[in-house]
């Protein structure tokens, strides 16, 4: 059961002093939303309030929720963060025209294009306030300030037409003095999935006063401005006498009192393509009455909920993340102890039941030569490789000790050899001498040697064979790995006399 | 049927050899190719990648030059090796620009085909070094590589004549196993892995070319001489190779896998650090949640959101992306919430050489971000050291609720080594608490954000959607416990301090300082980051030799660990080799006073080789 949340307005208000110069439109910007979010029906906990760096990046500071009051212009990519850690926060992002649209720019339209599930209010008055009066962005070209004595000479970006050029899914403008208006706006943003922009004209008392008195002097507002209302046709003015009308692809002014309400324009939030989202937002004054209300407003995927789609879905292809594994996941090789330590017999012999103790206990005391093992098959090292498969053939073995004319073990030659080097390979076998395809540098061990560390020599080295040579390195033996399995079903196989079952 | 000659083999402890090529040539692949084969056999091995900046340039000429290098041994080894003994070349350029690393009467390689006049032109050779003497003090090989691949190639159907000469690395491949004496069977595996199913063809050109080569090796009179590594001692275990680069991302999963968090991972692509991101988006099943930002600073401001988030946050650049994120690093350090920066550092200043190694942002992470903001800085030694350090840095990250900062640099990105493949269940867990009810002890029931743990001095670190826990952060001076805004001037010394200490305390839980050789005396070489294999490895042979020199080498430079000032007191000399002018002396002069330093310092891209270090340890006994 889901419990009712019921907060007030004084929830969200918190102990510290609002510092904005009186009469800034700030205040009721920040009254709007402390009365909007006890409506939206969320835990107090759920919000968060990010912003940069401005006077109205100060908003955090009074809100008695989650907040961060940022660098200049970064809001948005913290909230980006916040949101990809933890989609169920309802984050707002606060901002303004200097913060927003120049030094943060570039992330105001990436996150707009991402479409992360924020609220973007951003606090438009025109003017730099906090560093105390120089042009902004969005300042009128010829505006004189501080910094521009002589009149501004760049070009204002337009938000809304930026926003709706950066794929923006929700867009909407709306008054400081409007607070009503405002109100909806907050509400209409808070509902939509995505980012959702929200302008507000405000007014700095002190740098850029009236900079929209034309949209908020009660004798002029109703001339000035349009309210777009969705499904419904354009129409404005004291006495609601006017209506946009398209021109071929622009829009005109007309007066009611000639044209009919059929031919105006009608406004449609939902349009898939921007455009006339897009022409709405270049209507100015004073030529046009300039539009509030929701432009645009779309359903696209939201950024973070594909991340997490992401991670549902590799976990549902390759099971939930496992550490050993995405070590393990490359080529891997196993180093055993290449001595014949103490520690490698604790590893090898490492058995819990008594039998494994009685064979780990012969394996490492029973020598080589209690495996009796077979004289080798002994040939010439300059036998032709013909003349050495025969001999192997012959005997029906497959190792051959290939010794010099001192006796001494040169090397061996092995159906590994044959199979590796010789195969399919060699066609006159005749010509071929077989210490080219022999195996050189072997390994030999002594019949005083355990059988363990002969085992121990297999398993590193994947050897079959080893010879066994006497103090002068004269081959007088060989064991296979057969020959230790011998010994170990002899004594060792459940039945037999040693062995335990 | 060819003559078959009598191949000697004979034992070496450590081979270096460097294959070099066009950009194009496939060189990258056919060195890790290589050392995957070493490695498997049982070598340490230890590779570095070379690789220009631009990723096509013109072929043939000296920028597109693309080399790898490995050092393979029965020892266990520190570093991608000195001067290499080997050098394969492709092409005239890669001659050129290698020739002069490698050591005198050392082998060269060559592909005769692709000595042309033009070839040779664009190298800027005025004359063919392969017809003159100038090669005289090497052992030359010259094979025409690419008319032998192509008749290895030329029954196989299907093939275009450029997919028959993109066999070529392979057919060196191929040579080169042959001469080292290493198996087929990794990288015929490779191949069928890679190829296989989807172009069977390409499959079998490759393996073709790789067995072609194998045969010209064995069938030519040239190598009268072939080399066998035995394996090396390592310690017993399951071993994998791993790149800085891998090994850092998979110790920032496994930190946030032993907390129990979502690793989230903001970052914009750039060299060398780029490799982390794509590993960590590779891994979204251990919630990996990666955000390519659109921008640096995007980057760093999203790892701030995603930490206060709860998340474990992490952010991967080099050096220039730093600059660009110190101002968000500077409101991690205001903000106190646990986060990492990784800085796989690469040539500066400015954009520098992005595909080199260097190791100058040691002053930038320590000092470069405005007012006084005491950041902790770690520095792995090894490529596998990377995976330690990355869970270090989360583990004190989280004590102190700090950002942390890890100093990599592009050769330890890059290169590879064998790694002791960890029991995951070995590793600690990291223990966070986020509280859940308000901390004042006054009964206010406030919570007070900055109400700080007396031994750590680390804060709450309380997420949002904790009820009655709001609380606000910010970049503006702050009233110590609640972090409201202030300028009291005693209230901001205070928090100027407490940060300070915060940091300061963590050398009560790292470990001490190690000292390699005599414990005092008259010369201690001091190193830190990736020159420890080289600086390790003369160390080591000196002391061979029977040298009278010891070896601190640094892991934590921030704070440093608690004995550094005892152990720097108790010798005479200190030498200080380092991939940058001077900054780690700076660092020690600062905090430990006038000691004898004497500087050594490297600013080539390059990575120390144990000779260089050897011989100027030496040239001070």
């Amino acid at each position: 059961m889901t419990e009712v949340i019921q907060l007030t307005r004084k929830d969200f208000v918190s102990d510290q002093t609002v510092r904005w110069c009186p009469g800034c439109g700030d205040y009721a910007i920040l009254a709007q939303i402390q009365k909007v979010l006890p409506e939206l029906g969320r835990p107090k906990e759920d919000f968060v309030f990010i912003s940069g760096i401005g006077c109205s990046s100060r908003f955090p500071y009074y809100m008695d929720t989650y907040g961060i009051h940022s660098i200049h212009g970064r809001a948005p990519t913290l909230a980006t963060g916040l949101k990809i850690a933890n989609p169920n926060l309802s984050v707002w992002v606060i901002t303004g025209d200097g913060d927003g649209l120049s030094i943060g720019g570039n992330h105001f339209v990436h996150v707009l294009r991402r479409n992360v599930d924020l609220n973007i209010i951003l606090f438009n008055n025109r003017i730099y306030g906090l560093t105390k009066g120089q042009y902004s962005p969005t300042s009128e070209q010829g505006k004189i300030t501080k910094s521009s004595p002589m009149g501004s000479l760049e070009q204002p970006l337009n938000p809304i037409s930026v926003a709706i050029g950066a794929e923006a899914t929700f867009v909407a403008r709306t008054v400081d003095t409007n607070v009503k208006h405002m109100a909806e706006m907050l509400r209409r943003a808070a509902a939509h999935k995505g980012t959702s922009i929200v302008e507000v004209y405000q007014n700095c008392v002190i740098f850029n006063n009236g900079a929209y008195s034309y949209a908020t002097d009660s004798k002029t507002k109703s001339e000035n401005v349009l309210e777009l209302e969705h499904g419904k046709p354009m129409i404005f003015g004291k006495n609601r006498d006017k209506g946009i009308r398209l021109n071929g692809l622009n829009p005109e002014v007309v007066s009611l009192d000639a044209v009919d309400e059929s031919e105006l324009l009608v406004h449609d939030e939902t349009m898939p393509e921007p455009s006339l989202a897009y022409m709405l937002s270049r209507m100015r004054q004073p030529a046009f009455p300039e539009p509030i209300g929701v432009f645009r407003d779309v359903q696209k995927p939201v950024y973070e909920e594909g991340v997490m789609a992401q991670v549902k879905q590799a976990k549902a292809q390759k099971g939930e993340g496992d550490l050993a594994k995405m070590y393990g996941n490359a080529d891997t090789w196993e180093v055993v102890s290449s001595e014949f330590d103490d520690e490698y017999t604790s590893v090898l012999f490492h058995g819990e039941n008594t039998a494994d103790r009685d064979v780990a206990h012969a394996l490492l005391t029973d020598t080589l030569a209690d495996l009796s093992p077979k004289k080798p098959l002994t040939a010439h090292v300059d036998i032709s490789l013909a003349d050495a498969v025969a001999r192997l053939k012959e005997v029906n073995v497959g190792f051959l000790a290939l010794v010099d004319d001192d006796g001494n073990l040169a090397g061996v030659f092995t159906e590994w050899d044959i199979f590796t080097k010789v195969a399919c390979k060699i066609k006159d076998m005749s010509q071929e001498r077989v210490k080219d395809y022999m195996t050189p540098n072997v390994t030999t061990l002594g019949r005083s040697d355990t059988i363990a560390h002969a085992l121990h020599l297999m398993a590193i080295n994947h050897f079959r064979h080893i010879p066994i040579v006497n103090e002068d390195g004269k081959p007088e033996g060989v064991i296979s790995f057969r020959s230790v399995v011998h010994f170990l079903e002899e004594n060792f196989a459940p039945g037999k006399t040693n062995g335990k079952s | 049927m060819t003559k078959l000659k009598d191949a000697i083999f004979e034992d070496v402890e450590s081979i270096t050899i460097r294959f070099a090529g066009d950009s194009g040539d496939g060189m990258q692949l056919t060195g890790t190719q290589f050392s995957n084969s070493a490695a498997i056999f049982g070598n340490d091995i230890s590779t570095l990648p070379d690789f220009p900046a631009e990723i096509r340039a013109p072929a043939g000429t000296l920028a597109g030059v693309s080399g790898f290098q490995v050092n393979f041994s029965s020892e266990d080894i520190l570093t991608p090796g000195d001067a290499p003994q080997v050098l394969v070349a492709m092409n005239p350029a890669a001659l050129k620009a290698n020739l002069p690393d490698l050591v005198t009467g050392g082998t060269i390689i060559v592909n005769t085909d692709a000595f042309t006049k033009g070839n040779l032109k664009k190298a800027g050779y005025t004359e063919n070094p392969l017809e003159n003497d100038s090669l005289k003090d090497y052992v030359v090989h010259k094979l025409p590589i690419t008319s032998l691949n192509r008749a290895a190639l030329e029954h196989i159907e299907g093939l275009t004549s450029k997919d028959i000469d993109r066999c070529k690395n392979f057919f060196a491949l191929g040579l080169t196993f042959w001469i080292y004496d290493r198996p087929l069977d990794t990288s015929l595996e490779f191949i069928e892995r890679k190829f296989g199913k989807k172009l069977p063809i390409i499959a079998e050109a490759n393996k073709t070319a790789l067995q072609a080569g194998y045969s010209v090796g064995h069938n030519t009179e040239a190598f009268q001489t072939r080399y066998h590594i035995k394996p090396a001692s390592l310690e017993p275990g399951l071993y994998r190779k791993v790149t800085g680069n891998e090994a850092t991302a998979m110790g920032l999963i496994t930190a946030a896998k032993k907390a129990g968090k979502p690793l989230f991972y903001g970052t914009y692509p750039i060299t060398p650090a780029s490799d982390i991101l794509h590993f960590l988006a590779a891994q979204k099943n251990f919630d990996v949640r990666t955000f390519q930002a659109e921008d640096e600073i995007a980057a760093m401001g999203s790892v701030l959101g995603a930490a206060f988030g709860g998340a474990f946050a992490v952010t991967g650049t080099s050096g220039p992306g730093i600059a660009l994120k110190s101002e968000a690093m500077n409101l991690g350090i205001m903000l106190e919430l646990p986060m990492v920066i990784v800085n796989v550092q690469r040539g500066g200043p400015s954009t520098g050489l992005p595909t080199k190694t260097e190791q100058s942002d040691l002053l930038q992470a320590m000092y470069g971000r405005n007012g006084e903001s005491p950041m902790p800085v770690l520095a792995p030694a090894t490529p596998s050291d990377c995976f330690d350090m990355a869970i270090e840095a989360f583990r004190l990250a989280v004590r102190a609720t700090t950002p942390v900062c890890i100093l990599s640099d592009g050769y330890l990105g890059n290169s590879a080594e064998p790694w002791l493949i960890p029991n995951p269940d070995d590793i600690e867990p990291i223990v966070v608490t986020h509280p859940t009810a308000p901390n004042s002890q006054n009964g206010s029931g406030k919570f007070l954000p900055y109400k700080r743990d007396p031994e750590s001095l680390g804060r709450p670190w309380a997420i949002p959607g904790t009820p009655g826990l709001e609380h606000r952060l910010g970049g503006l001076a702050k009233q110590p416990e609640t972090g409201n805004v202030s300028y009291v001037p005693a209230e901001n010394q205070q928090m100027n301090n407490e940060r300070a200490e915060k940091v300061a305390r963590l050398a009560n839980v790292i470990p001490e300082q190690e000292v390699v050789g005599p414990q005092s005396g008259d010369l201690l070489v001091v190193s830190w980051g990736s020159t420890f294999g080289a600086v390790r490895s003369a160390v080591m042979r000196l002391q061979k030799a029977g040298k009278t020199v010891s070896h601190a080498h640094i892991r934590y430079l921030n704070p440093f660990p608690k004995n550094m000032g005892d152990i720097l007191d108790r010798f005479d000399r200190i030498l200080v080799p380092e991939m940058n002018m001077g900054q780690l002396i700076i660092l020690l002069r600062g905090k430990y006073g006038t000691h004898n330093f004497i500087p050594f310092n490297k600013v080539q891209g390059r990575p120390f080789t144990i000779s260089e270090v050897a011989d100027r340890i030496e040239s001070l006994l």
